[in-house]
């Protein structure tokens, strides 16, 4: 199976065999040793003898964390002619949302519908945890649309303001 | 004493309950609604639902854990830190009931409860205090009044709650025009935090540390303060990195702030453990904050060096027993320990939140690592409470071996499932002013100033291949585990090296456990 792996901006071919003799794995074309166990709910990778213990978090579709040795290194998958869907970048255009990362009330309100916003400027204020956390708006443009009002109870995900 | 219920929840309640067994007393826990299968509930040896998942109804209800302690025959109350820790209604309500409060009395908790209050007990025993308001600005004082007591003491200057406690309740002003922005936030965290929208001004003092005494006091008249603590790594007045002895207070400044923090616990009568906070200027002079009247987040440090076990002292003390501590060795370190507060945030989101559940969980251990946590695999992280999740502490024989071991330490540490500010200590713990000691209770802000939000989580170049292999190897895995669950497996389709692998069900419950299937 061969996947297109971005890491940093930049995308490897990863194609991944595995036959009696163990798993052939190839970086851009180029074959790499690796020895492959699961273990602990973990994988422990061998690459030329180096030791990563290493385990993959899904975090959507086409987006994974993955761990390696206690840092956590963010990935795109996709398969090959499909790369990933490049998650991390908000495209420039057409509009973008604010959203409730968790449940929460809605305490204060820092902009109005017809502002002008910058990028990471704060827009709604969300209480949750007994913390006052500011939710930013994640492109600069023109704030079309805000969906609560203070004192609103909010579920994680919900659609909070829409900034075009 | 015989039986202790804790009125806490999380990693205190565990750590309590662990003082319980070490003593040979029974413990009894608490549990709102969310909380059924905590880690608490599970370690007590009884345990009593006391409401609904918000904190008001449950952590919070006076009556309810009053009637837990009565249903228990409970003899005695530990409060732990937050929640009721420093209600003085709640240490009377214990008294009444005939319950043993494992803290100071009702009297010395509101006295030092009103920071106000509290700064005039330090100024009368001679202690040095932050230049502000003497008296607090109720909810009728109007913002003229205060901007006019602002412009007196002279910007910038901290607005706090008077009730205050956690960082909530407090801002920095700047600039006078920002001033009525911040008195109504103050207010309004103060009156939903502490049901007590009163605040006072202070001075801000310019870049200074934090720097706290930790002490115990019997009901002998004997106080026994300790080797100080330095809490300056602050993310928005919230403390996050502790660490004891400080790198800047040799043993002449010892001397002087332990002396006066007892000089102020004994001003009031205080008994059981509290801690004084200072705030330390670049001269070397030193204010008196405010006292905490219970247990801090940050004792296990001071356990570290001083060989000390604060909670189970706590208890002695509330049976009556006199302090034997020689307060001489209490003010000699043994070494050095830094502390990490591990919460359930995303630091890559700017330290939002990250409740749900815990997929894995591997905490660390070894040489110097201390981890007091109270969750497990499995476990979840509730939206209700403070997102704290785990303290690690390293001990090292001097600050750079705390600091490696401490490093070590998060490396080992594999959370998934929820985000965690593991990558951001990661980060903090390999910048050049925290590894010299130079850094003040601004540093932290500032630094993340300067970073404009860019990841943690370093990607060193050397892993970055190796995360490409890695991700490869497991959609690997997913896919196969998806064809083998639709088809009969072939029986040679797991080569020799995957023989651990090979049945089809252990295929399907790794990729579960990996969640890459449904």
């Amino acid at each position: 199976v061969t996947f297109v792996v971005e890491v940093a901006g930049r995308a490897r071919t990863i194609d991944v065999r595995r036959s009696r003799d163990g798993w052939q794995v190839t970086v851009d074309g180029r074959p790499v040793e690796v020895d492959v166990h699961a273990a602990g709910g973990r994988l422990s990778l061998l690459i030329d003898r180096r030791s990563y213990e290493v385990a993959v978090e899904p975090r959507g579709s086409a987006d994974r964390l993955v761990h390696i040795n206690g840092r956590q290194v963010p990935v795109v998958v996709g398969r090959r002619g499909r790369p990933g869907a490049g998650a991390a970048g908000i495209s420039a255009a057409g509009p973008a949302v604010v959203t409730a990362p968790m449940p929460g009330r809605v305490v204060k309100l820092l902009v109005a519908a017809g502002d002008r916003v910058e990028v990471r400027q704060g827009v709604v204020v969300v209480e949750a945890m007994k913390m006052e956390n500011e939710l930013r708006a994640p492109k600069a443009g023109t704030v079309r649309e805000l969906r609560v009002t203070e004192g609103t109870l909010v579920e994680a995900g919900a659609t909070l303001a829409i900034v075009e | 004493l015989r039986k202790i219920l804790i009125a806490n929840r999380g990693e205190i309640a565990v750590r309590v309950i662990r003082a319980c067994r070490d003593l040979g007393l029974a413990a009894v826990a608490v549990y709102s609604e969310c909380d059924r299968t905590a880690r608490h509930v599970r370690m007590a040896d009884e345990a009593v639902a006391i409401g609904a998942s918000p904190p008001g109804e449950s952590y919070l209800r006076i009556d309810r854990l009053i009637d837990a302690a009565r249903v228990t025959g409970a003899d005695a109350v530990h409060p732990g830190y937050g929640f009721l820790a420093e209600n003085e209604d709640f240490a009377a309500a214990c008294r009444d009931a005939g319950l043993t409060f494992i803290g100071p009395t009702p009297e010395a908790i509101a006295l030092m409860g009103s920071k106000t209050a509290a700064r005039e007990v330090a100024a009368a025993a001679g202690v040095p205090v932050v230049p502000g308001t003497a008296a607090a600005l109720g909810a009728g004082v109007g913002i003229g009044a205060i901007a006019a007591a602002a412009e007196g003491i002279g910007f910038p200057i901290m607005v706090k709650a008077v009730a205050g406690g956690g960082g909530k309740g407090m801002r920095l002003v700047t600039d006078a025009a920002d001033l009525p922005a911040a008195v109504r936030a103050a207010r309004s965290e103060a009156h939903s935090a502490f049901g007590d929208s009163a605040i006072y001004l202070e001075r801000r003092l310019v870049r200074p540390r934090h720097i706290e005494v930790q002490l115990l006091a019997d009901q002998h008249g004997r106080v026994v303060p300790f080797v100080e603590r330095e809490c300056s790594i602050q993310r928005r007045h919230q403390k996050v990195v502790e660490e004891t002895p400080s790198p800047v207070v040799g043993a002449v400044l010892r001397e002087r702030l332990t002396a006066a923090a007892a000089a102020v616990a004994a001003a009031v009568g205080y008994t059981n453990a509290g801690t004084i906070e200072f705030l330390l200027d670049e001269e070397g002079r030193f204010y008196f904050l405010e006292m905490n009247t219970r247990l801090q987040v940050e004792h296990p440090i001071t356990e570290m060096v001083t060989g000390v076990d604060l909670v189970r002292w706590q208890i002695a003390i509330a049976e009556g027993a006199p302090l034997t501590i020689d307060p001489a060795a209490a003010l000699v370190p043994r070494g050095h320990a830094i502390e990490c507060r591990v919460y359930a945030e995303d630091p890559d989101a700017g330290f939002m939140p990250s409740p749900g559940r815990i997929e894995a969980l591997r905490v660390p251990s070894g040489p110097g690592i201390r981890d007091d946590g109270g969750i497990e695999a499995g476990g979840e992280v509730p939206i209700y409470y403070d997102p704290l999740i785990s303290k690690l502490a390293a001990w090292g024989e001097d600050r750079a071996q705390a600091i490696a071991r401490l490093r070590r330490a998060l490396d080992e540490y594999d959370v998934r499932g929820i985000r965690t500010t593991v990558p951001f200590f990661q980060w903090l713990l390999r910048q050049a002013a925290f590894a010299e000691g130079a850094f003040h209770t601004g540093f932290l802000d500032e630094l993340l100033h300067q970073r404009h939000g860019a990841r943690f989580a370093v990607t060193e170049p050397s892993l970055e291949e190796v995360a490409a292999i890695a991700a490869g190897v497991a959609e690997s895995l997913r896919v196969t585990a998806v064809a083998s669950s639709a088809a009969a497996a072939p029986a040679d389709a797991a080569g020799r090296a995957d023989a651990p692998l090979r049945p089809a069900d252990r295929w399907r419950s790794y990729a579960r456990a990996e969640g890459l299937r449904a």
